[in-house]
């Protein structure tokens, strides 16, 4: 679930006053009724104040040089019809994150866009799968969808196919987040798309083949107070099964009954995972030197009733985003998997994410001290 | 050296008076020159200043024609990207309401707060301690369209503070009001900015909005004034201008942000080079001073020279301790020069900068801080042109042959021909001048009708020692009869003195011709201006958002008004106007549109050409046809009948020059299309200023008094009415010149002050001739009145002199100088009132400086002057 990525804002944004009037009242809830539907569902659902389209993935060229990269687009809904009739009246606020891993050379590098839909510069499309912040964009193209950003120092061009049907998390991609009534989303994944196009690193391209991962997530309001951030898992099994997972963490150190995942295996329907199903265990610490975040990043996950046993560790420690205008921290990196599956040892690959190690005030948006501007690459 | 000091320096010193007229008259020179100088940059300076501080790192900006550009054409821009960073712009200016009678003007840049920080630097303090601001006060920032940032700087200024985020009282007034066209309305200060990035532009006097907020406060919903972009890679500038401006569409420009300080620079230029020109009047007038002294002086020592000579000194010897003088008394001038050119500048800076906000729409800052470079030049111009004044006396000190030492006394040998030569140089002048006002203009300056005048003015002075002569034949003896004895006795010591006068009489006369052929012009000026007045301002009232309304103003008229405007019972009918500043051959001209319709209804336009103005302009209706300005026809060779290429948002298009009009309101040159027109190629923009046309019979005071009565609590306007319009296009003139009659002022006092300064050497050196007028039986009164009535006929001669001078240096400025520099057609006109009066003031200006030798002389006690003997 992706739920943990706009947290932080969320979290931002419903704390302020400014909002709070609006926070409500205008937006729509997540709702059991609301049966998504694909491809219908790929678009742009603006009547609920948050929405994300997340793209993760694992890619290697021919010689073996593993890359990992994620393009990540979010509209956040400040205010649904604001008073001021100019075009630039912020409506929603239109972020996007892009990174890509650099196994060999052990780096990790991303940027961030932070927009207002304005003049169209940045928009996701109500018609069809097309979302874009400027000159990074998804769209779906001949059935296939299409990534392509790029960053002074990195660009991706990758075309992910639909290979495997989509999952609905949760009921019927209803999706509960909190233990109150309308704490939900609605969260669908493609868990396993063949990709292939090109990373480019320093003005260097490389062909790249493997699987991506892509999560689409829209709701209005789905936060307990007390909760302060999230661990989520996206393993794809060498076996071919996937598994997604979340545990929400409180405040007071305590997990949050609502954690839970979806277990796919090919040929078998999907198997739903609640919070007594499966157990996330930290390991490693890997302090950030940016945000001084202290972040786990080696796991150990068990699902004891599937007889998984696994190991999670990063493919480069230093995964963390760092937006320098949304000033949102986050560790969200490609991780290797290693384990057992009834005995019989098993690898895999994918994609976690760790939130509500470090926050950091949305209001650095516009101001980032002088002494945390990330402009070096990790 | 010692020899300096012995021979140059004691008598410099021993000569308090006229050391210390002649240090006044090259300290005067030099800082007018300075000030001038420096009140120049200050216009340009405060513009660039504020330029570059708002730009930022921009290097490049997207630009529209007049009007911006539509947000629509920016939505297909997005391939901009690829080059760095995009953000679009708002900018433009507000008052901000103090309290009921202060205002203060400021800039406002509205930029989308998301995405402009690659551009510009900002810092944001929020109140209450919170060195950070927070989500809730960037929020507010970002959706309240109530929302400013103002500098910190500002805000201590005026004692404001930023609104709490926390909801907590502020600890100070919170709120700022601004006025954005003829709508004021209430901001909340939502940050301070540091001082720095665009911060520190205009002394604090910058306002930061979100582009929302600002698009809509300034009523420019569905465009932006400009699109900044910072590219990634600064060193390929050549290349991404050219590559961008390739693929924009046709009406869109790309251009560097100097490139608009550049144009401003331009639209100045002539303005600027006519009050520099003036100022080296002083200057020169400064060193006829110098000329003079050092003359003087040699004429006065020649048996000393003689000595020295005779004594084996080489005449380079010579020739270097008479330069050496100038020297000296010129470092000391330059030396007084400037600071006192910088206090002037104070002045002076107050006298242009509202000319050029009124007349240019550009920014005066303060005065900028003084230079090295300034004081350099100050020194670099005072020392070596005092040295070549002085050559020529010097010179002729070098010549003096040891003889003299032996013969005695001051002999004026060798005079005739050197007259001569000055009376054939000075008529060589005359002609070459009359030769050079016939060339065109230098870079669309009036280089050679300033050389003109300049060779008129040293015409002049190579003909005074002819003219002096000359009078002293014709007015000998009995024509200054009725003056007494004393005035014969004037006569007769003036008529011996010619040589030495001729210098003083030179520069006076100079600065009385520049007075006269200013006074000349700008009196045949101001009655053009008072006729194309009357001719052209038709209208009952005059509504515009600002006492006064430049023409590039892009304050408008809000739709309210307007309704409640022509909703008024006695309103028959409202012209609306609309001025956009646009680019045209690369200068930055005005256009306009107005309703051809009512012109020709009420009469409101003077033509040059055709013979058929009227007529024409009835033609130009539903069709794309213009009338241009005089000034824009002058500057750019546009002639009725022609095609022009006028830029529209579409791009430039073919434009018919119907008719060619008189207009006096501004030099860049004014292009008028008819509304509909208009608004087929610009779309539907707010009006920048209504003529207001009422029934027959209506009284515009009262309609006047209550419109504002209804309007002035809800809206911030200014109207006028015929009567009050035109006395404000008056008073705007009379300001504007203001700084001219403020530089001849200071030239005449230096040259009033040449002429007191001969009188003392004169008198010094007749202490002989004066003490036996004493101990011939003259009274002290008889010698004093003597004295003055010198003086007096100095006075009158230079007076006579200048005058002649003055209407011919007139016509060059009214038919060379002004046509080249602003493209404007004034009819000739005499002040004659204004010149009489001018004149009585130089006579009795110059008598009085007799009074101070004639005291001088008066003091001698006959014996002790005698006794030499």
């Amino acid at each position: 679930m992706t739920m943990r990525r706009a947290l932080v804002l969320v979290l931002l944004l419903a704390a302020s006053p400014v909002l709070a009037a609006l926070a409500s009242d205008p937006w729509k809830q997540a709702s059991r009724d609301y049966a998504v539907r694909l491809p219908a569902d790929h678009v742009s659902h603006p009547a609920y104040r948050i929405e994300w389209w997340y793209y993760t993935g694992n890619l290697e060229t021919d010689r073996g040089r593993r890359f990992g990269y994620q393009i990540t687009f979010f509209r956040i809904g400040i205010d649904p019809s604001p008073a001021n009739p100019s075009k630039w009246s912020v409506r929603d606020l239109l972020m996007a994150h892009i990174a890509v891993t650099d196994a060999a050379g052990g780096r990790h590098l991303f940027a961030e866009r932070v927009s207002r839909a304005g003049v169209g510069w940045a928009g996701a499309s109500q018609r069809d799968l097309h979302v874009w912040n400027e000159d990074w964009e998804v769209r779906l193209e001949f059935g296939r969808h299409r990534l392509q950003a790029r960053d002074p120092r990195f660009a991706i061009d990758l075309v992910a196919s639909e290979d495997r049907r989509p999952v609905l998390h949760g009921q019927d991609g209803f999706s509960q987040k909190g233990s109150s009534v309308g704490n939900a989303t609605h969260y669908y994944s493609l868990t396993r798309m063949p990709t292939e196009g090109f990373v480019t690193l320093d003005g260097e391209r490389f062909a790249v083949k493997g699987d991506s991962w892509m999560d689409h997530e829209f709701g209005t309001s789905f936060l307990e107070s007390n909760q302060q951030g999230w661990d989520w898992f996206s393993i794809q099994l060498a076996d071919g099964a996937d598994l997604m997972m979340f545990q929400l963490r409180r405040a007071d150190g305590s997990l949050d009954p609502q954690s839970s995942g979806t277990l796919v295996r090919p040929g078998q329907p999907n198997r739903r995972l609640v919070a007594n199903d499966f157990a996330l265990t930290p390991g490693r610490i890997w302090t950030s030197p940016v945000s001084g975040a202290r972040y786990p990043v080696e796991w150990r996950v068990s699902v004891p009733d599937q007889g998984l046993d696994l190991r999670v560790r990063p493919v480069v420690d230093a995964q963390e985003l760092t937006g320098a205008r949304s000033g949102v921290s986050y560790w969200e990196g490609a991780i290797e998997v290693e384990g057992m599956r009834a005995g019989q040892p098993l690898t895999g690959r994918g994609y976690l994410e760790m939130t509500g190690y470090s926050g950091r005030a949305l209001g650095e948006l516009l101001n980032p001290p002088p002494s945390a501007t990330p402009r070096k690459a990790p | 050296m010692a020899l300096f000091g012995w021979f140059i320096l004691r008598r410099v010193a021993q000569e308090r008076m006229r050391t210390g007229l002649t240090v006044a008259g090259i300290a005067l020179g030099v800082a007018v020159v300075l000030a001038i100088r420096l009140a120049n940059a200050s216009a340009l300076g405060g513009f660039a200043a504020a330029l570059d501080t708002v730009a930022g790192k921009t290097s490049l900006e997207i630009i529209g024609t007049g009007l911006g550009v539509d947000e629509q054409r920016l939505a297909q821009l997005t391939w901009l990207r690829t080059w760095g960073d995009v953000s679009p712009v708002i900018e433009g200016d507000a008052l901000a309401v103090l309290s009921p009678n202060r205002t203060e003007a400021v800039r406002v840049l509205g930029v989308d707060i998301l995405r402009d920080q690659p551009i510009r630097e900002y810092r944001l303090d929020v109140g209450a301690g919170a060195r950070q601001p927070t989500a809730q006060a960037f929020l507010g920032l970002l959706l309240d369209p109530s929302s400013v940032v103002i500098t910190e700087v500002f805000a201590r200024r005026h004692g404001l503070v930023a609104e709490p985020a926390d909801g907590s009282e502020a600890g100070g007034r919170s709120t700022l009001q601004l006025a954005m066209g003829d709508v004021s309305r209430t901001f909340r200060i939502r940050a301070l900015l540091r001082n720095q990035g665009p911060a520190r532009a205009l002394d604090g006097n910058f306002v930061l909005m979100d582009i929302a907020a600002a698009q809509w406060a300034f009523d420019r919903l569905g465009r932006v004034d400009r699109v900044d972009v910072r590219l990634a890679e600064p060193s390929r500038l050549d290349e991404a201008e050219k590559a961008i401006g390739a693929r924009l569409p046709r009406g869109l420009n790309v251009q560097r942000p100097a490139r608009r300080g550049q144009q401003v620079e331009q639209m100045l230029a002539a303005f600027q080079f006519n009050l520099a020109a003036l100022s080296y009047v002083a200057l020169l007038v400064g060193l006829f001073q110098v000329y003079n002294t050092v003359a003087t002086s040699v004429i006065a020592r020649r048996d000393e020279i003689g000595v020295l000579r005779a004594l084996g000194t080489p005449r380079r010897t010579v020739l270097a301790l008479f330069l050496g003088e100038a020297a000296a008394l010129a470092a000391l001038g330059c030396l007084a020069g400037i600071p006192l050119g910088w206090g002037l500048a104070r002045g002076a800076v107050a006298f242009t900068s509202a000319t050029v906000t009124t007349l240019y729409a550009a920014h005066a800052a303060g005065v900028p801080a003084l230079t090295w470079i300034d004081a350099a030049l100050a020194v670099g111009l005072g020392l070596p042109l005092a040295l070549i004044a002085a050559a020529a006396p010097a010179l002729e000190a070098a010549r003096v042959s040891p003889l003299c030492a032996v013969r005695g006394g001051t002999d004026d040998t060798g005079e005739t021909p050197v007259r001569k030569r000055w009376t054939a140089a000075g008529v060589a002048c005359l002609a070459a001048s009359a030769a050079s006002a016939q060339a065109g203009p230098l870079h669309g300056l009036p280089v050679f009708g300033f050389l003109s005048a300049v060779l008129i003015v040293f015409g002049l002075a190579a003909l005074v020692p002819a003219a002096l002569t000359g009078l002293a034949r014709v007015t000998g003896g009995r024509a200054l009869g009725w003056l007494g004895i004393e005035g014969r006795l004037a006569h007769a010591s003036l008529t011996g003195a010619i040589r030495r006068l001729s210098v003083s009489v030179a520069a006076l006369a100079v600065s009385l011709a520049m007075l006269v052929a200013i006074a000349v012009m700008i009196g045949s000026f101001r009655e053009t201006v008072i006729y194309w007045v009357a001719q052209t301002l038709r209208a009952d009232l005059y509504v515009a958002t600002a006492r006064r309304s430049n023409l590039d103003a892009q304050a408008t008229i809000s739709p309210s008004l307007e309704q409640a405007i022509a909703a008024d019972a006695d309103v028959d009918g409202v012209d609306r106007f609309r001025a956009l500043s646009v680019t045209f051959r690369d200068r930055l001209i005005v256009l306009g549109s107005g309703d051809f319709r009512v012109l020709l209804d009420h009469g409101a336009l003077v033509f040059k050409a055709p013979a058929d103005g009227p007529g024409a302009l009835a033609s130009a209706i539903g069709r794309d046809a213009i009338v241009v300005s005089e000034s824009l026809s002058l500057r750019f060779g546009v002639r009725v009948g022609d095609h022009i290429e006028v830029p529209t948002p579409a791009g430039p298009r073919p434009f018919h020059v119907a008719a060619v009009y008189y207009d006096y309101s501004t030099d860049r040159g004014v292009v008028v299309m008819d509304r509909a027109t208009f608004l087929r190629h610009f779309g539907d923009q707010r009006p920048t200023s209504l003529s207001v046309y009422l029934r027959s019979g209506a009284d515009a005071e009262v309609v006047r008094a209550r419109l504002m009565a209804q309007l002035a609590p809800t809206h911030r306007l200014f109207i006028h009415t015929n009567t009050t319009l035109r006395a404000e296009v008056l008073r705007i003139f009379d300001a504007t010149f203001a700084i001219t009659y403020g530089l001849e002022a200071i030239a005449i006092v230096v040259a009033v002050l040449g002429v007191t300064g001969t009188l003392v050497t004169l008198i010094l050196e007749r202490r002989r001739e004066l003490g036996t007028l004493r101990l011939v039986g003259a009274d002290l009164g008889q010698i004093r009145r003597m004295i003055v009535i010198e003086a007096g006929m100095l006075g009158a001669v230079s007076q006579a002199l200048g005058m002649a001078a003055g209407l011919a240096l007139s016509v060059v400025l009214i038919y060379v100088i002004n046509v080249q520099s602003f493209g404007w057609t004034i009819q000739f006109h005499m002040p004659v009132g204004f010149l009489l009066q001018a004149m009585a003031v130089v006579l009795v200006a110059t008598t009085l400086a007799g009074a101070y030798p004639a005291r001088l002389a008066a003091g001698f006690r006959p014996a002790d002057e005698i006794s030499t003997e």
